[in-house]
């Protein structure tokens, strides 16, 4: 799967994925206008800000993972940390009678540990990233099921609730959030070593470890970011909701992966931006709020989705080779 | 260490078995029989012939589907949409059967259909180079999205008799037990001895070497696409011929389970590595799992978290075996 | 080494963490009062509750005029759901004013329902209709419907009764469990011992049913013996081993087993029809008749106990439209339901849909849903 990679050119690849994200604004642009077309309330402030708010637990986590699939990694397990977060964020509070603020964190660290526990066994003990994940799949989704006995925790107080249901100048609460990792994500990924340091490992890890690269901690740091992005994420939902059920979060990796995915990080590792990430979550968010509003049905959507999905990468794929051709 | 020197001099029997011993396949088998056994002590009835029937038929349709997963694998491949493919060719089968189509149809057109759309997904993979698992998380959504469309998750009862396949019982096993048998032990002797077969260990180990050797890649992966549609194709005929109703739904979380079979049988998703026999052994040892802990009374609320443990235990096991084995060289 | 260590210590961490409960009564999964009915069957004396829902706010005058409602149920794509969702077109075609469109998610998720409805009110719609995943997790998305002058209303599975007008329930809790339990105990005797198929055990319902049944065997049937409960997800296979464990497990100790869904109630006849048990092991469950008829009529299970849910889609149309015209206000005391005749409202908020009705070989060709 490596080779593959490993087969393009360096200056290839960069060219390759900036075309892929103008790509995908194009298909934004377009799929903005013509879902405002067909219908009124698609393009107004309200909506638009709305889906914001609907978006950004898979917005956190599409951050870590864009990361984790740079590196040739993925996890899977991000949905089940989330709803083990949510669960035990609602146990540390009202059976373990921690204050709320204190309960919030230390779920959030426990999230860490859950990623660091993958990231250790895969970096240490060279489990292969998927496996891994699927194995914490279940493990941390089970161990929610154990811990919360299938009950739900309720009756938060009103201003924990301010971060999932209340507005910031006028923007929801949690969309700020977003925005900040948003920034800091990206910033990192394009002007430190570190983020340079995750395209190596990608591109090549034999060799990114023969250049001094420290891959087994960069690789185990972005596995905790996951960890400690699914338990924000878990804050976030939690307070939006007002409940934690251990549920909470199934599924979601794909939606995560997929929107990943669809930014144009190669699932082989080494190539993708945050940018690109932000715009699949956008696009798939808004593609699913329009198709809804234009009076398509979840089922409709839902195709809709997948066939984007092969679509977006095939002519992207089809583009980056005509261009390899004319060199 | 020193008595390990004596046993490469001497090759005997005891060697043998330990060669099987420390292979994944053992480990399983070794797990299965652990397990067998430590159950069938705590409760006696966990032996029951009831119960390993129940056992081996409620489940063969997961190790048939798991021999092509694992091919896919294999070939440096994953396909998530495997759950959805099922629950759609099941329902075909079971439309054709109700509105009156011979029996042969109804068992033979879903496993032709599976073959075209996993050949549609090999296509893409193989010829048009888009991600495996992009091309298979997109067609997990079309066939589940348009199956409920469709269908609204009607339920098909009112099957003909004869329809059930999977419930005959020839020798007194159940028919769904041959087919995983039959079929796990063809597929391992053409992985094994097969040009083609080896081929795709080849094209996923190694896609350098393997076009060095003369073996078209793309033509291989699209292949191996095609044959696991024919083993999703059966998996389906199984699941939809052991009760007498079928929901025209989607079965939640199969492809995980599927994908883990494999996995925990010893093919590595890097490609290139794994036999189908240990994928058949682990949709075994899942499955009794899964019965054993009803019967060792584990508080239901922790099943999950048990799963998980153990598919971890497995998999250290497998990296532990060859950690040893690299010391050894 | 160190890594064995590691390793150890990381799983007993996360294991530790979560230090094993021992399981007590079940008690349905939240920390809501069971209500056992009385054994003969008299009805308790039901306190009169004033009405406790809410109403949306500056909501224009639709007295009369065509409404467009959207019914969101828990999940898409499966029997049960379909046959709500047939009910509301046969109300709505009977009615001639009313338009209603079935959309929701394709999983039972909480999170992508409150996006549904969500957009539904962007979109502006007249009144949802709803099935809730989760009571509470539901309620801000209602609130902002009411907020926006969208008649709310739920069937099956009930909201917080602060985020809606009303609820109409197929049947109360402890009635199903009165029924379910006391089909059991005709079927298996006094003294027999039962195990139960549901699907997760955070399924509100699902939950609440156990709970209730649990209270009223103990109450009731003091000599029944309850083994255990498993869970089989909305899986057929799944269930179908589930129950096939369960007959292995018990042997001739095991009289009955209770099956919570469609799903589980004919993978657990099945199981039974399989194990060549029909006879020695009673089904008795929840589930809809064409899932059941070929268990039914091979006399394999005696007794399907149910609601009718396309009744129950019919009705949730009904009191959308007397809320809209304004004639089911706070305070009324029955809703006119064509067909179906008047329906009372119970418990505040709640129109009742009647007893749950009971299936056997003798009715069940009447129904097709």
């Amino acid at each position: 799967m490596a080779s593959t990679v490993a087969t393009h050119g360096q200056h290839e690849r960069y060219a390759g994925f900036k075309r892929h994200e103008v790509i995908l604004l194009f298909v934004l642009i377009a799929a903005i206008a013509l879902l405002a077309f067909r219908s009124e309330q698609f393009l107004t402030t309200g909506n638009l800000l709305n889906q914001g708010r609907l978006l950004v637990e898979v917005g956190l986590m599409a951050l870590p993972m864009t990361f984790i699939i740079i590196t040739g990694g993925i996890d899977l397990s991000v949905g089940s940390i989330m709803g083990l977060c949510a669960i035990l964020l609602g146990v540390f509070w009202q059976k373990l009678g921690l204050p709320l603020e204190g309960a919030i964190a230390l779920s959030i660290l426990v999230g860490a540990f859950a990623g660091f526990v993958n990231g250790w066994f895969i970096t240490r003990v060279g489990v292969p990233p998927l496996i891994m994940t699927l194995a914490t799949l279940a493990l941390y989704r089970g161990l929610a099921e154990g811990i919360s006995q299938a009950r739900s925790v309720r009756g938060y107080p009103e201003w924990f609730l301010q971060l999932g249901q209340g507005e910031l100048f006028g923007v929801p609460t949690q969309l700020w959030l977003l925005l900040v990792f948003f920034v800091i994500t990206a910033i990192v990924l394009t002007f430190t070593t570190f983020g340079r340091s995750l395209y190596a490992i990608g591109n090549n890890e034999v060799a990114a470890r023969f250049s001094g690269i420290p891959v087994d901690r960069i690789k185990t740091s972005i596995y905790t970011m996951s960890g400690l992005m699914g338990g924000l994420a878990a804050w976030v939902f939690v307070s939006r909701v007002s409940t934690t059920r251990s549920d909470m979060g199934t599924g979601l990796e794909l939606d995560v992966i997929t929107a990943v995915v669809l930014g144009g990080t190669s699932i082989f590792g080494g190539t993708g931006t945050i940018l690109g990430t932000a715009l699949g979550v956008v696009l798939i968010q808004l593609l699913k709020n329009g198709l809804a509003l234009s009076g398509v049905k979840g089922d409709g959507t839902i195709v809709v989705i997948g066939v984007i999905l092969i679509l977006s990468i095939l002519v992207s794929d089809l583009l980056r080779r005509q261009r390899g051709a004319e060199h | 260490m020193a008595a390990s020197l004596a046993l490469t001099q001497q090759p005997s029997f005891s060697t043998k078995l330990r060669k099987l011993a420390i292979s994944q396949e053992g480990i399983l088998l070794i797990a299965i029989i652990v397990l067998f056994v430590a159950v069938g002590a705590y409760n006696q009835r966990f032996l029951s012939a009831n119960n390993l029937s129940s056992i081996f038929l409620g489940n063969a349709y997961i190790a048939v589907a798991a021999i092509g997963m694992s091919m896919v694998i294999i070939s440096g491949n994953i396909d998530v949409s495997v759950g959805s493919l099922i629950g759609v060719l099941a329902t075909i089968s079971g439309t054709l059967a109700v509105n009156g189509w011979p029996l042969w149809l109804a068992w033979t057109i879903p496993i032709l259909v599976g073959m075209a759309i996993s050949a549609v997904n090999g296509w893409l993979v193989a010829y048009m180079r888009v991600p495996s698992i992009v091309v298979t998380l997109g067609m997990l959504s079309i066939l589940k999205g348009g199956l409920i469309s469709i269908t609204a998750g009607a339920w098909i009862n009112n099957l003909p008799d004869g329809f059930h396949l999977a419930q005959l019982r020839p020798l007194g096993v159940p028919m769904a037990v041959w087919f995983m048998i039959v079929l796990t032990i063809l597929a391992a002797a053409w992985m094994r001895y097969s040009a083609f077969g080896r081929s795709i260990y080849a094209v996923g180990g190694n896609a350098e070497a393997a076009r060095l050797a003369g073996i078209d890649r793309k033509r291989t992966v699209f292949i191996v696409f095609v044959i696991h549609g024919f083993f999703a194709g059966i998996a389906a005929i199984l699941f939809a011929t052991q009760l007498s109703v079928i929901q025209s739904t989607v079965p939640p979380n199969l492809e995980l389970t599927v994908i883990t079979a494999s996995v925990v049988g010893g093919v590595s998703i890097l490609g290139g590595t794994g036999t189908v026999v240990g994928s058949t052994l682990a949709a075994i040892l899942i499955a009794a799992i899964g019965s054993s802990l009803v019967f060792i009374n584990v508080s239901p609320y922790w099943l999950r978290a048990v799963q998980g443990l153990l598919i971890l235990l497995t998999v250290l096991a497998d990296l532990a075996r060859r950690s040893k084995r690299a010391r050894h060289r | 080494m160190k890594k064995t260590l590691f390793t150890a210590l990381s799983l007993s961490v996360l294991l530790g963490s979560a230090s094993a409960m021992a399981q007590s009564r079940w008690d349905g999964a939240d920390d809501l009062p069971v209500a056992p009915l009385a054994c003969d069957g008299t009805a308790g004396a039901v306190e009169a509750k004033p009405y406790d829902g809410a109403q949306p706010t500056n909501a224009p005058d639709r007295a009369g005029k065509k409404l467009t409602l959207v019914d969101v149920p828990k999940l898409i794509g499966i029997g049960y759901f379909n046959a709500t969702s047939k009910g509301m077109q046969d109300a709505a075609k009977e009615l001639g004013n009313v338009e209603v469109t079935t959309d929701g998610p394709t999983k039972a998720n909480i999170d992508e329902q409150i996006t549904f409805i969500d957009n539904y009110i962007t979109r502006g719609v007249d009144g949802i209709l709803f099935a809730a995943n989760d009571t509470v997790a539901i309620a801000p998305v209602l609130k902002k419907a009411l907020e926006s002058g969208i008649h709310a209303i739920g069937y099956d599975s009930n909201s917080t009764p602060d985020s809606r007008e009303w609820f109409v329930n197929q049947a109360e809790f402890n009635g199903i469990a009165k029924a379910m339990v006391d089909n059991m105990a005709k079927e298996i005797g006094e003294d027999g011992s039962f195990a139960i198929v549901t699907s997760t055990f955070t399924t509100p319902n699902q939950a609440r049913w156990i709970a209730e049944m649990s209270a009223y065997a103990e109450a009731c049937h003091p000599n029944m013996k309850w083994l255990e409960t498993v869970e089989a997800q909305e899986d057929n296979i799944l269930s179908f081993n589930q129950a096939s464990t369960l007959i292995n497990k018990y042997g001739d100790e095991l009289k009955g087993i209770f099956g919570m869904t469609s799903v589980a109630t004919p993978a657990s006849a099945e199981a039974v029809t399989q194990a060549g048990q029909c006879g020695k092991i009673s089904v008795v469950g929840l589930s809809t008749p064409n899932s059941m008829r070929p268990y039914v009529k091979s006399d394999c299970v005696k007794s399907v106990v149910l609601w009718n849910p396309v009744d129950l889609g019919y009705a949730a149309v009904y009191a959308a439209r007397a809320a809209a015209d304004g004639k089911l206000k706070p305070g009324a005391t029955e809703l006119e339901a064509g067909k179906l005749g008047k329906l009372p409202v119970v418990n505040g908020s709640e129109i009742l849909l009647g007893p749950p009705f009971v299936y056997d070989k003798s009715n069940i060709d009447n129904f097709d849903f």
